[in-house]
C-alpha cells in the first residue's frame, strides 16, 4: 500500500468510527423512535439530515462528471434534483405531516381506507428504495474497490456489512444524528477541492463567483479546436429529453418515500415548511458547487493535461487508465496528447480531479471519505424505509395488529438485514450505470406516487378506486417505458431516464377519471381532507372551522 | 374553541393557494421556461457565462432557495394574522395521540 492509500483508508475508517459511535450512543429503544426519531428533530438539523439522506453516490460522485461531459445538457440533474423540493414543500410535506401517519404506504392505506392500496404502496416503496439502494451499494463498491485494489464485488460486500450494522443498531434516530455528521463531512469534502482549484486557476477562493469566466475560456478553447462549445444547448441530447428528464427528477424528488418520511420527524406543518427550506439550503451548497467542480476539472484537463507530450504524462494517468475509466491514445501519432484523444468516464471526475490538480494526500483522502458518506447515508435512509414498509405497513398494520413493540422492532431489523443482503447481491452485477439506475428510481417514484399523494391531500373527491388504478397504471407505464426505451423504442426523443413525463400525467388523469366514475368517499374522509388545508390549531367540523385555543383572546 | 368565520377560513385557504401557485409559476419560468428558449437566452451573458447556462447551473437553484424561504416566512405571517400560534400547534400534535412518544 502506498502512502495515498493509507491516508485515504485512514480517513474513511476514522469517519466510519464516528458514525458508528453516534449510532450506538443514540441507539433507539422505542418503535416510534426507530422509525421517525421522536418527531422532535428541529428543522435546522432535520434539514441537514435530509441533505445527507438526499445526496447520494449519484450526486456526489456522478453529477459533476455528468455536467463536465455533457455541458448544458447535464444541467437537468442540477435543476431537477433541487426543484423537486418546491413540489415537496409546497404541495405535500405539511399536509402529510398534519395527517400524521408514519410512512407513505400508511398514509395511502389510511387516507383511502384500503388495505389493497396500502399493500401496493408498500410494494412500490420497496421497489423504489431497492432500485435506489442498488445504485448506492455499487457506488460504494467502486470507491472501496479502487482504494484497496480489490475487485468491486468485494468492495460492495464490505460496504454492505458496515451499513447493515449501523442501520440495524441505530434505527432512524441513530441515523438522523449520524446523517448530520455525514452531511458535514461530505459537504466539506466536496467544497475544499473546488476552493483550491479556484485559487489555483483564478487566484480567488470563491469558486461560485469565478467559474463563469472559466466556462467562457473553455468555450473559447472548444471553438479553437473546432468543437461544439461546452455551454451550447442540446448538443449532447435533445431538448425534449432535457425537459423530460428535468420533469421526471423534480416530480420523483417530491414523491420519494425515504425523503417524505423525513418530514414525519418534525412536529408541525410550520416545522415541515422550514425543514424543506433548510434542506434545500444545505443541498444547494453541493448543487451550486457541482457545475464549478465540472468547469475547473474540464479546464485543468484541457490546459494542463492536453498538449503534453505522451511520454511526460503525470503519474495519476496510469492509475486511472488501469481502472478502465480513462483512456488516452495518441491516435494521430504526433507524440502529443490532444484534448480529443482523452476519453474520461463521468464517474471518475470527482474522485480523480483532486489528484489531477495535485491537491495533496489529505484532500484526496477527504474526497474518498465524503463519497463513502454520501453512499452510506443514503443507503441508511433507504434501508429504514424498506424496513418500515415491511415491518410497519405489512406486518403490523395488516398481518399482526396485536404485535408488541418488541416484535415489530425485531421484524424491522430482520427486514433491514434481508434487504441489505439482497441489494448487495444485485449490486455485485448492477443492471446499469449508477446515475441511470438512480434516475429509474425517480421515474418510478414520481410515476407511482406523486399524483396519488398530491390528489390525496388536496382533492377530497379522490377515492380508493382512483388511487389503486392510478398507482398500478403509473407503475406499469413507468416500468414499461423504461423497458421499451432501453430496447430502442422512444417517443419524441425521450429516453428511459425521462419516463416520468409520460407516466405522471397518465397516472394523474387515471386517478381523476376513475375517482369521478366511482362512488365519492365518505363524509368523514372528505372532512379529513378539507382539514388538511389549515394548520393543526384549526379544525374543520360540519362545514365550520374552529380555532383551538386555551385562553380566550380574540384575534 | 373559537369559531373562525367562514369568510376568514376561506380567505386563509385562498391566500395559501395564491402563494403556492405564484411560487410554482416563478419556479417553472426560471427552469423550464429558460430551457424552452435556451437559444434565445444564450445571446446574453451573466457572471462571465451565457445566461441560459447561468440559469441552469446557479440562477434557478438560487431562485428555488429564495422561494422556499419566502414560503416559510409568509406562511408564518399568515398564521400569525389568523391567530395561529405554533406552540399551540405543537401541544395539539402532542396530545392528539398521533405520536407514540410521550
Amino acid at each position: 500500500m502506498d502512502t495515498q492509500t493509507l491516508v485515504s483508508v485512514g480517513m474513511i475508517l476514522a469517519t466510519f468510527a464516528l458514525y458508528i459511535v453516534i449510532a450506538i450512543y443514540t441507539r433507539s429503544k422505542e418503535t416510534s423512535e426507530f422509525y421517525v426519531a421522536s418527531r422532535g428533530i428541529p428543522p435546522f438539523w432535520n434539514g441537514m439530515a435530509i441533505g445527507a439522506d438526499w445526496m447520494s453516490a449519484a450526486s456526489f460522485i456522478g453529477m459533476a462528471g455528468t455536467v463536465m461531459i455533457l455541458g448544458y445538457d447535464g444541467l437537468p440533474y442540477i435543476m431537477g434534483w433541487t426543484g423537486g423540493y418546491l413540489f415537496l414543500t409546497f404541495l405535500l410535506a405539511p399536509q402529510l405531516r398534519k395527517y400524521g401517519r408514519f410512512t407513505v404506504p400508511e398514509f395511502i392505506g389510511d387516507r383511502f381506507r384500503s388495505d389493497t392500496a396500502r399493500v401496493i404502496g408498500a410494494v412500490a416503496t420497496c421497489i423504489i428504495s431497492f432500485t435506489y439502494l442498488i445504485g448506492q451499494l455499487s457506488g460504494s463498491g467502486v470507491v472501496i474497490g479502487r482504494l484497496f485494489a480489490i475487485p468491486t464485488w468485494a468492495g460492495v460486500l464490505l460496504g454492505v456489512g458496515i451499513i447493515a450494522i449501523y442501520a440495524t443498531l441505530g434505527g432512524m434516530k441513530g441515523i438522523t444524528w449520524t446523517q448530520v455528521a455525514q452531511y458535514l463531512i461530505l459537504i466539506i469534502a466536496y467544497v475544499i477541492p473546488i476552493i483550491f482549484m479556484s485559487l489555483q486557476v483564478t487566484g480567488n477562493p470563491l469558486p461560485w463567483l469565478t467559474y463563469g469566466n472559466v466556462i467562457d475560456e473553455i468555450g473559447a478553447i472548444d471553438r479553437e479546436l473546432g468543437l461544439t462549445e461546452y455551454f451550447a444547448p442540446f448538443s449532447e441530447s435533445t431538448q425534449s429529453q432535457f425537459i423530460a428528464l428535468m420533469f421526471t427528477l423534480m416530480l420523483g424528488t417530491a414523491a420519494l418515500p425515504h425523503v417524505i418520511v423525513r418530514f414525519y420527524t418534525v412536529t408541525t406543518m410550520k416545522a415541515a415548511r422550514w425543514s424543506g427550506a433548510w434542506a434545500l439550503i444545505f443541498i444547494g451548497v453541493l448543487y451550486l458547487s457541482a457545475p464549478a467542480y465540472a468547469a475547473f476539472s474540464r479546464f485543468i484537463l484541457m490546459t494542463q493535461v492536453a498538449g503534453q507530450p505522451m511520454d511526460q504524462l503525470p503519474a495519476w494517468v496510469d492509475r486511472w487508465v488501469d481502472t478502465g475509466l480513462l483512456s488516452v491514445a495518441d491516435t494521430d501519432g504526433d507524440g502529443i496528447l490532444s484534448w480529443q484523444e482523452i476519453t474520461v468516464s463521468q464517474d471518475m471526475v470527482v474522485m480523480a480531479t483532486p489528484e489531477i490538480a495535485n491537491l495533496g494526500l489529505f484532500v484526496i483522502g477527504l474526497v474518498a471519505a465524503g463519497a463513502m458518506a454520501a453512499a452510506l447515508s443514503t443507503a441508511g435512509g433507504l434501508l429504514i424505509t424498506i424496513s418500515s414498509s415491511i415491518a410497519h405497513d405489512v406486518y403490523f398494520r395488516l398481518l399482526r395488529p396485536d404485535a408488541s413493540d418488541k416484535k415489530r422492532l425485531k421484524a424491522g431489523r430482520i427486514a433491514i438485514f434481508l434487504a441489505t443482503i439482497a441489494a448487495g447481491l444485485l449490486a455485485l452485477d448492477p443492471p446499469g450505470v449508477i446515475t441511470q439506475i438512480v434516475a429509474w428510481a425517480f421515474a418510478i417514484a414520481g410515476g407511482t406516487f406523486f399524483p396519488v399523494l398530491f390528489l390525496g391531500v388536496w382533492w377530497k373527491r379522490m377515492n380508493k378506486q382512483g388511487a389503486i388504478a392510478g398507482m398500478l397504471i403509473g407503475l406499469s407505464t413507468t416500468l414499461g417505458y423504461i423497458f421499451m426505451a432501453m430496447n430502442g423504442f422512444t417517443l419524441f426523443g425521450v429516453g428511459d431516464t425521462g419516463a416520468g413525463i409520460f407516466s405522471v400525467p397518465i397516472n394523474l388523469i387515471t386517478c381523476i377519471v376513475v375517482s369521478l366514475m366511482t362512488k365519492a368517499p365518505s363524509q368523514e374522509i372528505q372532512e379529513e381532507v378539507i382539514n388538511l388545508r389549515y394548520p393543526e390549531q384549526m379544525t374543520y367540523k360540519d362545514g365550520e372551522i374552529w380555532l383551538d385555543k386555551e385562553d380566550n383572546v380574540q384575534k | 374553541m373559537i369559531k373562525v368565520s367562514n369568510k376568514d377560513a376561506e380567505n386563509y385557504y385562498k391566500i395559501r393557494i395564491v402563494m403556492i401557485v405564484s411560487f410554482l409559476v416563478i419556479a417553472f419560468t426560471v427552469s423550464f421556461g429558460v430551457a424552452l428558449f435556451a437559444e434565445f437566452f444564450s445571446q446574453f451573458s451573466f457572471m462571465g457565462m451565457p445566461l441560459h447556462y447561468y440559469m441552469g447551473a446557479q440562477g434557478s437553484v438560487l431562485v428555488f432557495i429564495v422561494l422556499l424561504i419566502l414560503n416559510a416566512v409568509l406562511n408564518d405571517r399568515l398564521d400569525a394574522k389568523y391567530g395561529v400560534d405554533d406552540s399551540e400547534n405543537e401541544r395539539i400534535v402532542a396530545s392528539s395521540g398521533r405520536t407514540l412518544d410521550e
